[in-house]
Formats: C-alpha cells, sequence, structure tokens
C-alpha cells in the first residue's frame, strides 16, 4: 500500500537535497509523508496538528539538509528526529494542545494503549525491547509515554496516579539502566 | 561542572523529550560544538527509533505537498538574499554542518598557528598554489619553500568551527600520500613549518581540511575539504 523508503535511498535523497534538488525532497515527502505524519500523530494527536508539524519538518528538512551528517547515523533517524522535534514544540511551546484539560483526559487513556502497542510491535530481536523488557513494568511504562506519546513527567504522573517526584526517579533510574543494557 | 550522571541525565532527558524549548535549544547548540555528545545522543536516538517504526504510514493529505511547495518558494528567496550578504562563502561540503560555520566566519584575527615561524625574509617561494572552494572561487594562496615551510594567505576569511582546527596537507607524490604540514586555528597571513619532504614541485597537491582538535586522528585528511589547489612554479 505505501512505499516504505529504504534507509539508503534516504540518505542518498537528503544528500541530494543539500545541493538543492527539489525533486528529491518531493520523492522523500512521497515515501516518508505518511509514516511521519503517524509519528506525530502519536504526539500532538490531532490530525490537522500532525499535518502542520509534518509541512514545517519538510520545509526544515530543505533548509537544514546540509547540516546532515551521514558520520551520525542515517538520514531516515535524522528526518525522523526533525518531525519529532516540532511536535514536541507544538505540545509544549504553543499551549494549543492542553493535555489537562477534560476534554483530553480520554484521549490520554489512548496514549497508554499506543505507547504499549508500539512497545509490543518492536521486533523480539532489538536491543532496545531486550532491554525494556528488563525493567520494571512501572518503569517502562514512563519511559514508553514519554517517548512514544511525547507526554511530559507531569503527565505520566498524573497518568500513572503517582507522586511527581517518584516518576522522575522511575524515569531517571530506567533510563540509567537502559543506557547501560544498551551500553 | 557537569558530572558524568548529568550527562547522562541531559542525553536522557533530551532524548525522551522531556526538556522545555529553552533548554533545547541550549543543548542542540552543545550539539553543534560537542562530537562526543552529539554521538551519545544519536546512539540513544537510534535505538529508540526502533519504536517510532512501529507506525503504520497514514494517509497523506491531498494538498499538504503544494503547501509545502509553495513555503519553500519564500524560503528560496531568504536564501538567496542570504547568500550574497556572507562575508565569506566558502564551497562548504554538503555534509559538513560544522563547516559551515567556517563559511559564515567573519575574520580578522590573529595567529594561533602551532608550528609558527618566523617569516621567510627575502626567499623566493619554489612553488606557489592558489587553492580553490568547490564552487572554484579563491580562498588562499599558498607559498611552499625550500626549508619545507609554507607561507598561506588567505583570500577569505578562514577560522575553525569550534572543537575544531584546520589542518594543511600535501601530496608529494602518490606513493608517500597525503602529509600534515601543520594546523592551525585561523588564518591570516602565516607560516607553517612542515616536515622534512623533498622540495615541493609543480603540479603538487594543497589542501586544507576541518579536522578534529589537535589534528586529524590518523595522520590522513579525515575531515571535509575546505580549499585545494595544485603547485605552479614562479616564472621569475
Amino acid at each position: 500500500m505505501t512505499d516504505t523508503a529504504a534507509p539508503m535511498a534516504v540518505d542518498s535523497l537528503v544528500l541530494a537535497i543539500a545541493d538543492g534538488d527539489k525533486s528529491a525532497l518531493e520523492e522523500l515527502f512521497r515515501l516518508e509523508a505518511g509514516r511521519l505524519i503517524a509519528v506525530a500523530r502519536r504526539i500532538v494527536r490531532r490530525p490537522d496538528l500532525a499535518e502542520e508539524v509534518v509541512q514545517d519538518a519538510f520545509v526544515a528538512i530543505w533548509q537544514r539538509a546540509g547540516q546532515y551528517d551521514p558520520k551520525y547515523g542515517q538520514a531516515r533517524g535524522w528526518i525522523t528526529r526533525i518531525v519529532r522535534n516540532r511536535a514536541l514544540n507544538l505540545l509544549r511551546d504553543s499551549g494549543r494542545v492542553d493535555h489537562v484539560d477534560g476534554e483530553t483526559l480520554d484521549a490520554m487513556g489512548d496514549r497508554v494503549g499506543e505507547a504499549n502497542t508500539a512497545y509490543e510491535l518492536m521486533p523480539e530481536r532489538h536491543a532496545l525491547k531486550g532491554c525494556l523488557a528488563q525493567l520494571d513494568a512501572t518503569k517502562r511504562k514512563a519511559i514508553l509515554l514519554c517517548y512514544v506519546t511525547g507526554l511530559t513527567h507531569g503527565e505520566v504522573a498524573a497518568k500513572l496516579d503517582a507522586p511527581l517526584g517518584t516518576v522522575k526517579a522511575w524515569i531517571r533510574r530506567g533510563m540509567i539502566a537502559l543506557q547501560e543494557c544498551l551500553g | 561542572m557537569n558530572t558524568r550522571s548529568d550527562h547522562n541525565d541531559d542525553i536522557a532527558n533530551y532524548v525522551l523529550g522531556q526538556m522545555d524549548s529553552a533548554n533545547r535549544a541550549r543543548f542542540e547548540e552543545r550539539l553543534t560544538r560537542e562530537p562526543e555528545l552529539l554521538r551519545a545522543v544519536t546512539a540513544l536516538q537510534t535505538h529508540f527509533q526502533a519504536l517510532d517504526d512501529t507506525v503504520s504510514a497514514e494517509p497523506v493529505p491531498v494538498g499538504l505537498w503544494g503547501r509545502i511547495d509553495s513555503a519553500l518558494g519564500q524560503q528560496q528567496v531568504l536564501t538567496a538574499a542570504n547568500t550574497n550578504t556572507k562575508p565569506g562563502v566558502f564551497g562548504v561540503p554538503r555534509w559538513a554542518g560544522m563547516a559551515a560555520s567556517v563559511a559564515l566566519a567573519l575574520g580578522v584575527g590573529f595567529f594561533s598557528g602551532q608550528s609558527l615561524q618566523t617569516p621567510q625574509q627575502g626567499q623566493a617561494p619554489l612553488v606557489v598554489a592558489v587553492l580553490l572552494s568547490d564552487d572554484m572561487a579563491p580562498g588562499a594562496i599558498i607559498e611552499a619553500f625550500d626549508d619545507d615551510s609554507i607561507r598561506i594567505i588567505p583570500l577569505e576569511a578562514l577560522i575553525a568551527p569550534p572543537n575544531s582546527t584546520l589542518e594543511m596537507w600535501t601530496l608529494p607524490d602518490a606513493e608517500t600520500g597525503p602529509v600534515s604540514l601543520g594546523t592551525f586555528q585561523e588564518a591570516r597571513e602565516l607560516i607553517l613549518g612542515g616536515p622534512d619532504l623533498p622540495a615541493p614541485q609543480p603540479d603538487q597537491l594543497y589542501e586544507i581540511t576541518v579536522e578534529p582538535e589537535g589534528g586529524s586522528p590518523t595522520g590522513r585528511p579525515t575531515g571535509p575539504i575546505l580549499l585545494k589547489g595544485f603547485a605552479r612554479a614562479p616564472v621569475v
């Protein structure tokens, strides 16, 4: 149904974009926009905001492709991070998406499900899955909520009905254990 | 002073998206000048990307590409205008974000050459080379003397990006391979004393690359080439 871009293809497209090749940007859009909209929507929830994120991200990719450095990983990761950062900016800074009002509490319910689904769908062979599996369920859940759905520590605390300080400590210790495990 | 654990907390908070925009901007600025930090962040992000990869692609709304395309139209005008005002535009290798700050560097500076020697008094160079950027703009003139020293006369501002250094190389012959003539942070006219080499020849290659602080770790050029050119013998 949807084209999936091979990481190598994305690398060469981003290098072409850095040279000002707009057709390469259009090809990147054709290959990756659907996936990137989905990544953004996990964080910003609303489809219109996810689209806005991806639109801004493609403008940023056009402007900043020259800064992409293959030494630091594949271009596919680089463009995903641009999208995630845009989505997080929108959540954190615009005030347009308020997760603590009553209307969005239900949507937050989905988020636990979504974070778990992402964890379940990760291939077993992936190092991150093995390392997350070694954590206590609460630490794992807190970390997944932060990364997958973009919740803040405070929102995670509200969601898991635990004191903020406790949740911060779970996440901190969980991340130390993960970094050691992934080492 | 940051402890190692603060360091790991910063990395974790950044990757998990827990920094506010001001802290994120500050942290990203550090990433541009701390390659080790960038490496650690990228490694963790690469692991976490497995979670992003579990999404199913969503339908792409009709018209989204059109909106991006028209936003780019406005961007291109801005970019073109900026380019004309840049003081020293080298052809910056496309992958080297770090090298971009060389192109933007404004520069009247002072020497900080590592192998600085006194300028040659009245000595004629054996060969001269005009070093060009990859868009063929002349960026520096070098003169090579028979005592293996090199005089660099920059034609554009030439300043190393943070946490890196500029390194001058020559290729005496294919068998010897590239040889470092010295490193420097910022060039105006300066003299580098090179290692003991055969006398420079016409057509010998000279180039300046961006290398990690302290110079290339391998003894060969590893970073982007800023300028290069072939030597000519002066007709005098």
